[in-house]
């Protein structure tokens, strides 16, 4: 037993965080790239035109209805998603109905170009959605396994967080404090500065992110005070669903949607339509519901204008009735998953996110950091869970960025009639991160670092030039056709491998720093002091001159 | 409109505890508490109770980055930096 509360919580806080840390490391990243799941999608659909400027919402809808009448007929509910802020090009969707023996048919989304009306066809890929997945479901295992395993450590770092509070006791003295010094100094207060400056975020998103699975978690609690017909009771509070009319298979011609739009624009007095969701589209009973960005995280009547397809008239009722429990669980995902957020929001979410990702880097290597003197004083060298922690910490923490990239360059590089691309494009990610991981066994773990930072900085920097070289989506082009959000993505990935960069060379001079001053302490050690002081400075000149 | 408020947030706050000069130490941390007080209100102004708290939050999560990086490496520049910044606010809170 440690010997009071404090340390007993240190200990805990150290074993929890080192245990999941590495899948927490790669959970946040996959999280942290989340926010911007539908941009990255978009880059890596380069079929995809560019945005178009100066279009008017009605045009946007005859077109989307048009393609609709004549490919989706008779299906219950067509979605058209105008283009907005994160993905420039008009949407349509539609599910189909269900083959024989299944029970929802699967839904099909295209993406239509505005200039011809017609759909178009982009390479097979993941996109931002597969990334976005694998933060919650990982990869390779059964969902009902990944659940399990995601909500393990997430619950290890709910307790983590509370651990970390209750351990810094300083922590409103040393709110700003930041000795950006080499060693445990330095690790040490960038893990508190991290933790503590999205303390607010990082509670709110492991308590959220707990709840997504609730009742997997809590499985024995619903089953055993409900009953199968309360349970679905619960259910429906829970996660209300839109109410409409069914088809009655009467058809008639409905009013054109843009038409329909005039009603929703006064209500709310603005032309802000994000997407359409048309019910029993050209039946007697057709409805269209016209649903504008969120307004409030739990739930906002206004959002959404239901009217009638055929008369034209506004329906009063909300389509969606929430109780309070509704709004509970609304609040909560909307705040993990930033559902709400504007472009500016959405920046600080993602780098909140890299926050956390980096507290978590931080950690782990402030675990290595504090034990490493007298790792390193041992006989046999370190031992092997130091060895372990560090080329896992190198695999991981930059490890994981670069097979992330590698997941871009094999959406570039990949044959577009390769069967199985999207299997194709995930498992390129993950054998380069296996790569990465086994590769600081074979190397002294300073090399392995550097090297991993290089090879970063290199991946990174590099891709932009790869997209000019592969597509017409590249930045060169996004910038003359004003596509904003394409650019962006070019020159994030560009920033990112000049951070890599940045953290190369830095590590470089650190290390050589030291053996700089190891040489001259021992060189000046070994003679006298007066005369000879010029002289013990010439071999640090010559080293300094050899390796800059 | 909505995008200077957010300027706002994170730039207000800049003005905070964190004293350089120790002459008028006295006043500082009132001075703060009401600063933060009133970015909370700017906030909840302009989205409402649920985004506006949310959004607070996160501003002040990269104010407070932006803040200890700077006295880090470059403590003397947080006076100027933060007076350039409320300039900013107050200015763009005039314009709308």
């Amino acid at each position: 037993m440690k010997e009071n509360f404090r340390q007993s919580m240190k200990w805990f806080h150290t074993w929890v965080g080192l245990i999941v840390g590495w899948v927490l490391f790669f959970m946040f990243l996959t999280g942290t790239l989340g926010y911007f799941y539908q941009e990255i999608t978009r880059w890596m659909e380069p079929e995809r035109p560019f945005i178009e400027h100066n279009i008017s919402n009605e045009r946007l809808l005859d077109i989307a209805q048009n393609y609709l009448s004549e490919h989706a007929q008779g299906v219950d509910e067509w979605d058209i998603m105008l283009p907005n802020a994160r993905d420039q090009n008009l949407r349509v969707g539609w599910r189909k109905p269900p083959a024989a023996g299944a029970k929802r048919g699967k839904y099909q989304k295209t993406v239509l170009d505005i200039s011809t009306g017609d759909k178009v066809d982009s390479r097979a890929t993941g996109g931002g959605r597969l990334l976005y997945r694998m933060h919650y479901r990982l990869h390779y295992l059964p969902t009902k396994i990944s659940y399990w395993l995601v909500g393990f450590c997430s619950m290890l770092m709910l307790l983590a967080v509370i651990t970390g509070v209750v351990i810094h006791k300083k922590i409103f003295t040393d709110f700003f404090t930041f000795r950006a010094k080499k060693g445990l100094v330095g690790w040490l207060d960038i893990h508190n500065v991290l933790s503590v400056i999205a303390l607010p975020f990082h509670f709110m998103i492991t308590y959220s992110g707990l709840l997504f699975f609730l009742f997997t978690y809590m499985v024995l609690s619903s089953n055993l005070q409900l009953s199968d017909d309360e349970y679905s009771e619960m259910r429906k509070e829970i996660f209300p669903r839109t109410s409409h009319l069914e088809s009655a298979n009467e058809p008639k011609d409905m009013l054109k949607i843009s038409h329909l739009y005039q009603q929703a624009k006064n209500t709310w007095q603005a032309d802000e339509l994000s997407y359409v969701e048309v019910f029993a589209a050209n039946d007697i009973n057709a409805q269209a519901q016209f649903v504008r960005h969120e307004t409030d995280i739990t739930y906002n009547p206004h959002d959404a204008v239901m009217v009638n397809a055929v008369t034209g008239e506004v329906i009063i009722q909300a389509p969606k009735e929430y109780t309070v429990s509704g709004m509970i669980h609304n609040g909560f995902f909307s705040l993990h998953e930033g559902q709400f957020a504007g472009p500016i929001a959405r920046w600080i979410y993602f780098i909140t996110g890299l926050i956390g990702t980096a507290m978590i880097a931080s950690g782990l290597i402030l675990w290595t950091t504090k034990r490493r003197p007298k790792q390193m004083k041992k006989l046999n060298g370190p031992d092997f869970g130091y060895r372990l922690v560090e080329q896992l910490n190198i695999g991981t923490i930059v490890g994981l960025p670069i097979a992330i990239a590698m997941y871009f360059y094999a959406n570039r590089l990949l044959p577009i009639e390769l069967s199985n691309r999207v299997n194709w494009e995930a498992n390129v990610m993950f054998i380069s991160w296996a790569i990465l991981l086994l590769y600081p066994a074979f190397r002294p773990a300073t090399k392995a670092w550097r090297e991993q930072l290089q090879l970063a900085a290199l991946v990174y920097m590099a891709l932009p030039l790869v997209n000019i070289l592969t597509t017409d989506k590249h930045i060169i082009n996004s910038v003359l056709q004003q596509d904003w959000l394409l650019v962006a993505f070019d020159l994030s990935l560009f920033i990112i491998g000049a951070c890599f960069a940045f953290s190369a060379y830095k590590y470089k001079t650190l290390t050589l720093d030291k053996k700089q001053l190891t040489k001259a302490a021992k060189a000046r050690a070994t003679k006298t002091k007066g005369v000879v002081v010029d002289k013990s400075l010439l071999p640090l000149q010559a080293m300094h001159r050899e390796n800059s | 409109m909505v995008l200077f408020c957010l300027a706002m947030d994170k730039h207000r706050e800049q003005i905070l505890d964190k004293c350089i000069a120790s002459t008028v130490v006295g006043f500082c941390r009132p001075t703060a508490w009401l600063v933060l007080l009133s970015t909370t209100y700017l906030s909840v102004e302009s989205f409402g109770w649920s985004i506006g708290v949310a959004v607070l939050f996160g501003a002040l999560t990269i104010a407070t980055l932006l803040l200890i990086l700077l006295l880090t490496y470059r403590a003397k520049t947080v006076p100027p930096v933060a007076v350039l910044l409320s300039l900013i606010v107050s200015i763009s809170l005039v314009i709308r």
